[in-house]
């Protein structure tokens, strides 16, 4: 078990390290980008990255320098913006997309679930079509175009919400649910033929043979069971809900960090491009590492099989 | 030809004329097709039977545990007076685990992975019995010491992918056992088995059953099993019953084609090793669109023309004289105007009972 | 006497036999095995192929998604044609014109009847032929920006935009009275309208079809290429091999993929090649897990090990054996990457990291519409619907596919 956590942990700093090599190296590749001679910046910024990664170094020493900063959560200066550094802009767009990315992920789950296994439990009645159109429209429709026509009807049309901002909580109903639908729908699919699988188990027809009240053998054998693929997708789902968070940010033209990231992908910013990068790399990992540990709370079979080898 | 009664006391189990079928994209799936038969208490009934010929849908049917796309067409299954097929969900409940249990195939799926077995065990106790987790937890040590589980108090808390296939097996066993059932339904119990452990759990069904009294029916592939621990038999084919009787008459005296290639397939029974069935020439019919005569004629060596016609019906020992007490086939070799084939139906065999 | 089995005796045949009098002597003759036979195997056995081919032309969505493909197919391919426009000619004397307008119709005084539209969005006059052609801009003989009205003669009448008030209204220009609209019309010249630039929309959106598929398929075969020589050689190899392959792929899994694709774009800089090869590169995981997943399990299989000893060749077995096998779920993969590609393409090319203006791709018509939105929301509608529809055709079909193929839910 202990055994288990500490690789996982490690797993997570090999990717997290081939994470930021990878980008270090990227825009390094990029003419004109932050550690390259061609570059065409304003003199103060040029001095800050001077300070900070001594240019004029062989590269290995730029990447070390890059790696020590990063390693005390110093992400740097920007490459744009005279005296603004990368944690700063995350510190300041971290609250508005943590606000709707828990508001998202809550949707995913407390609905996407349940529908679900109202599908399954339905399975070809009409609860369950009608949960599978709905999941159907979710994952095919892009969380782009939900934005867009949605803050037309709803914002521009008929003006129910507002366009943009999260003054109150009707500003946050157009990009919760752009930012769900997809992840909803896919949860919803997923928990229903899930669940299926689950009811299909040899051990759900003993637990009915034991003479079971059904609603005791749903929720304590097929539930419990049913979830364990749900939550092993819970971590991919977290990464793209707040990668999802870009475009959503920027069409409600929401002051989080997705925006930013948006703007300094247009404005070349290279450094802060890099530094959210990392930063959300970073996030993820952490996430996939506690969907994990629920994971092991869930699966007994995961404790001994994996600490034993 | 005067019998004597085998059986004083009423049937526990009576299954009549049970169909079975599932609905699947292909159409009608016709797994069982008028089953009938008694179970008496304190008896052991083998059901035998390849693969596919109804044996388990059989039992499920009775018990109600069909997946949802199989449903009982036609017929009763009388439990203590009560039709099953009928009983309210509620009191069908009541009954299931509690006064008719099952054992299933594959002790490895049959358990909740997610559940430690002593929580399966408890929870088995608790819904039908009005007792404190702390005395169900109490009974369910009693029962790993009766299945011979080791260090049975520890072994409570393991999950079931930390016990062996055998061990698993007899969690199983003392699961269904929790409440004392007068009916035990054990289908294939040892065949995921591997052969010394088959023969542990074989020996210590039956001498559970000894102990406690209790009837119990035993679906297997297995001959030797049949042989060495059931009372009588239940041979299946294709959805029906091809022959019935006491153990010692049908391997004696087997009056049915389909029988007699199953035993011929066993070279020594005396040897006491246990025989796997190989397979008769040809392969099982196909339930979707079963033969419209007798299901075994396509591989039968005697059948006639009427075999493919019609299906015969189940002749017993007082309409053919070579039937022993009990004993029923289902043959048309056993129509009085049928031709006649010394094996199955030789006159000269008659009164051996 | 007692019989210990009564109940066996009154059990029901499904087919009743006949009574003992009607059984014809030749029924008792001896026919053998094999006689019933031909009368239950109704069903021929079908092949694996020709199973899945069957179920999936039953499933109607999947077909319907099928067809829908096709058709996008050739109009992405020989649909801009046929066009007259180019998708980055400009004209902007012609531009945000609606798919369908109001018309006004007003005699001329020669008899003759002069129609035009008012566009609302931007406040101008276009002349409209009799079959809803687009004639062009009409130019306001005075214009009165004080009282917001602008005016317009045809032949003896005069008519007055006005635009005090929203939304704007024609009046008569010696009555002051409103002029009641004639009717609506479709735009026969620009039949999906035309964007800010005067661009024509249909064309625009047919290259935009052109590059969602283009990149779908080239990404989505690239991926392919990748994924079964990658997860090939792991599996084939096992051992050591695998092991190190399969602690990269784990790694490349946790990366999430829209920030590689990011990135990609950022240093490749924009253009079509470099979304194809941003693309292409990364979603080739789970095809490499899947093929190595299969080919662990079919080196196990008896034929395999019989073509071995029979000495066939590596490339032989993999070739020949293997990869037929394989076939069912990497096909059942490959669909589904095929929306994810045409996704991503789309999403980068929202936020401005896809393709290069003036080229059109489903993602920047969509972001040139929303800039466009509060006075033009129908520039909106064609993209949105072009993007919704297809990843809706390859969800079904993909659906379809492995319904069709997965060998769960075969019996
Ligand atoms: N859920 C189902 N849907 C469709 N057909 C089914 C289903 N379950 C069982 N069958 C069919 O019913 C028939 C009888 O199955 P059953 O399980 O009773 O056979 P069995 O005699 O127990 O065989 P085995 O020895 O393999 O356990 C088979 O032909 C099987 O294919
Ligand atoms: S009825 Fe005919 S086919 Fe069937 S077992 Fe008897 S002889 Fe054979
Ligand atoms: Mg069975």
């Amino acid at each position: 078990m202990i055994g288990y956590i500490i690789r996982r942990l490690l797993m997570m700093i090999v990717t997290l390290f081939a994470i930021i090599t990878l980008t270090f190296f990227l825009m390094h590749a990029v003419p004109g980008g932050p550690f390259t001679s061609e570059k065409q910046v304003l003199p103060e910024i040029q001095a800050a990255l001077d300070a900070k990664y001594h240019l004029n170094d062989p590269i290995w020493l730029q990447y070390f320098n890059y790696l020590k900063g990063i390693a005390v959560l110093d992400l740097g200066p920007s490459f744009k913006y005279p005296g603004l550094t990368v944690n700063e802009m995350i510190v300041e767009g971290l609250p508005v997309t943590m606000k709707t990315g828990v508001l998202a992920l809550l949707c995913v789950v407390a609905l996407g679930v349940p529908l679900g296994i109202v599908a399954a439990l339905f399975r070809n009645k009409w609860p369950d079509t009608l949960v599978m159109v709905f999941a159907t429209i979710g994952v095919a429709i892009p969380s782009y175009v939900v934005a867009t026509v949605t803050l037309y009807i709803f914002a521009l049309r008929l003006g129910w919400v507002p366009t943009f901002g999260l003054d109150d909580w009707r500003g946050f109903i157009l990009p919760v649910l752009a930012l769900s639908g997809f992840w909803l729908a896919f949860i919803a699919r997923l928990s229903r033929s899930s669940l299926l699988e689950t009811l299909n188990e040899d051990y759900m027809t003993t637990a009915k043979a034991k003479g079971l009240h059904p609603m005791q053998v749903l929720f304590k054998h097929g539930l419990r069971n049913s979830l364990i693929p749900i939550v092993t997708v819970l971590g991919p789902v977290v990464a793209n809900l707040l990668t999802g968070s870009f475009v959503i940010e920027q069409i409600f033209a929401l002051p989080g960090i997705g925006r930013h990231f948006v703007l300094s992908i247009t404005n070349r910013d290279y450094t802060t491009i890099m530094g959210i990068t990392i930063f959300y790399a970073a996030f993820l990992m952490v996430m996939i590492f506690i969907v994990d540990m629920i994971y092991l709370a869930l699966d007994p079979r995961i404790k001994l099989g994996k600490a034993s080898s | 030809m005067t019998i004597t009664a085998a059986h004083t006391s009423e049937p526990i189990l009576s299954v009549k004329n049970l169909s079975t079928s599932f609905f699947s994209d292909r159409g009608e799936v016709k797994a069982v097709r008028g089953v009938s038969f008694d179970v008496y208490p304190g008896e052991i009934l083998g059901i035998v039977g390849e693969s596919g010929s109804g044996k388990s849908i059989t039992c499920m049917s009775v018990l109600r545990l069909l997946k949802a796309n199989g449903r009982v067409l036609d017929g009763s299954a009388v439990f203590e007076g009560k039709d099953l097929t009928t009983l309210p969900s509620r009191q069908m409940r009541a009954l299931r685990g509690n006064d008719i249990s099952m054992i299933f195939q594959d002790p490895m799926t049959s358990l909740n992975p997610t559940l430690t077995v002593g929580e399966q065990i408890i929870e088995t106790i608790r819904a039908h019995r009005q007792v404190s987790r702390a005395d169900a937890a109490k009974r369910a040590i009693e029962l790993f010491d009766l299945v011979k589980i080791p260090s049975p108090s520890k072994r409570l808390k393991s999950y079931p992918h930390e016990f062996s296939g055998g061990m698993r097996q007899r969690v199983m066993i003392a699961m269904a056992l929790s409440c004392d059932p007068k009916l035990l339904v054990a289908d294939e119990p040892t065949t995921a088995l591997d052969v010394t452990i088959q023969r542990q759990v074989l020996q210590l069904l039956k001498e559970l059953q000894s102990r406690l009294g209790m009837a119990v029916i035993l679906i297997t592939h297995d001959l030797g099993v049949i042989a060495e621990v059931t009372d009588r038999i239940l041979v299946m084919y294709g959805g029906m019953v091809m022959e019935t009787g006491r153990v010692a008459d049908l391997f004696e005296s087997p009056r049915h084609p389909y029988t007699q290639g199953l035993l011929k397939s066993i070279p020594d029974l005396s040897s006491g090793e246990h025989q796997r069935l190989s397979p008769i020439p040809g392969s099982p019919p196909d339930m979707l669109h079963p033969p419209a005569g007798c299901p075994f004629a396509p591989r039968c060596t005697h059948a006639m023309g009427i075999c493919t016609e019609a299906v015969p019906q189940l002749y017993c020992a007082g309409d053919t004289p070579v039937l022993r007490a009990g004993q029923a086939a289902r043959c048309w070799l056993h129509h009085a105007d049928a031709p006649e084939v010394p094996e199955v139906n030789a006159r000269e065999h008659e009164g051996a009972a | 006497m007692t019989d210990t089995i009564p109940s066996e005796v009154a059990s029901k045949a499904p087919a009743a036999p006949p009574s003992v009098s009607q059984i014809p002597a030749d029924k008792w003759l001896k026919v053998g095995p094999d006689a019933g036979d031909a009368e239950y195997i109704a069903a021929p056995s079908l092949t694996y192929w020709q199973d899945a081919r069957r179920r999936l032309s039953r499933n109607i969505p999947a077909m319907l998604s099928l067809a829908f493909i096709v058709l996008l197919l050739v109009a992405a391919i020989i649909g801009p044609w046929f066009s007259r426009y180019s998708y980055f000619e400009q004209d902007l004397a012609l531009s945000n014109i609606p798919p369908f307008f109001e018309t006004y119709e007003v005699e001329t005084g020669t008899g003759e009847t002069a129609r035009f539209f008012l566009n609302s969005g931007n406040f101008k006059v276009y002349g409209v032929g009799p079959g809803g052609e687009v004639e062009g801009l009409l130019r306001a003989t005075k214009k009165d920006l004080i009282n917001k009205q602008h005016r317009y003669e045809f032949g003896e009448t005069a008519v007055l935009m006005d635009f005090k008030s929203l939304p704007a209204r024609m009046l008569d220009a010696e009555t002051g009275e409103v002029i009641g609209t004639s009717g609506w019309s479709w735009n026969a010249t620009n039949w999906f309208g035309t964007d800010q630039l005067g661009r024509d929309l249909l064309v625009r959106q047919l290259y935009g079809a052109r590059i969602s598929l283009t990149v779908a398929f080239v990404a989505s075969l690239v991926n392919f290429f990748i994924g079964v020589f990658y997860g090939g050689i792991s599996g084939y190899f096992g051992g050591a091999v695998d092991s190190v392959m399969m602690r990269i792929v784990e790694i490349i899994a946790t990366i999430p993929l829209t920030l590689y694709v990011i990135l990609m774009m950022v240093v490749l800089q924009n253009g079509l090649l470099s979304v194809v090869v941003a693309i292409g590169t990364v979603y080739w995981v789970d095809m490499a897990r899947i093929v190595r997943g299969q080919i662990l399990s079919l080196k196990q299989a008896d034929y395999v090990a019989a073509a071995q000893t029979m000495g066939a060749s590596t490339r032989r077995i993999l070739t020949r054996h293997l990869l037929p096998n394989t076939m069912g779920p990497i096909l059942v993969t490959l669909t589904m990457l095929i929306p994810s590609a045409i996704f991503i393409e789309s999403f980068m090319s929202f936020i401005g990291l896809g393709v290069t203006p003036p080229l059109a791709s489903w993602g920047t018509l969509t972001s040139e519409a929303v800039e466009t939105l509060r006075a033009y929301p129908y520039q909106l509608f064609f993209p949105a619907a072009a993007i919704s529809l297809t990843m809706f055709a390859f969800n079904f079909l993909g659906d379809g596919l492995r319904d069709a193929l997965d060998p769960r839910l075969r019996k």
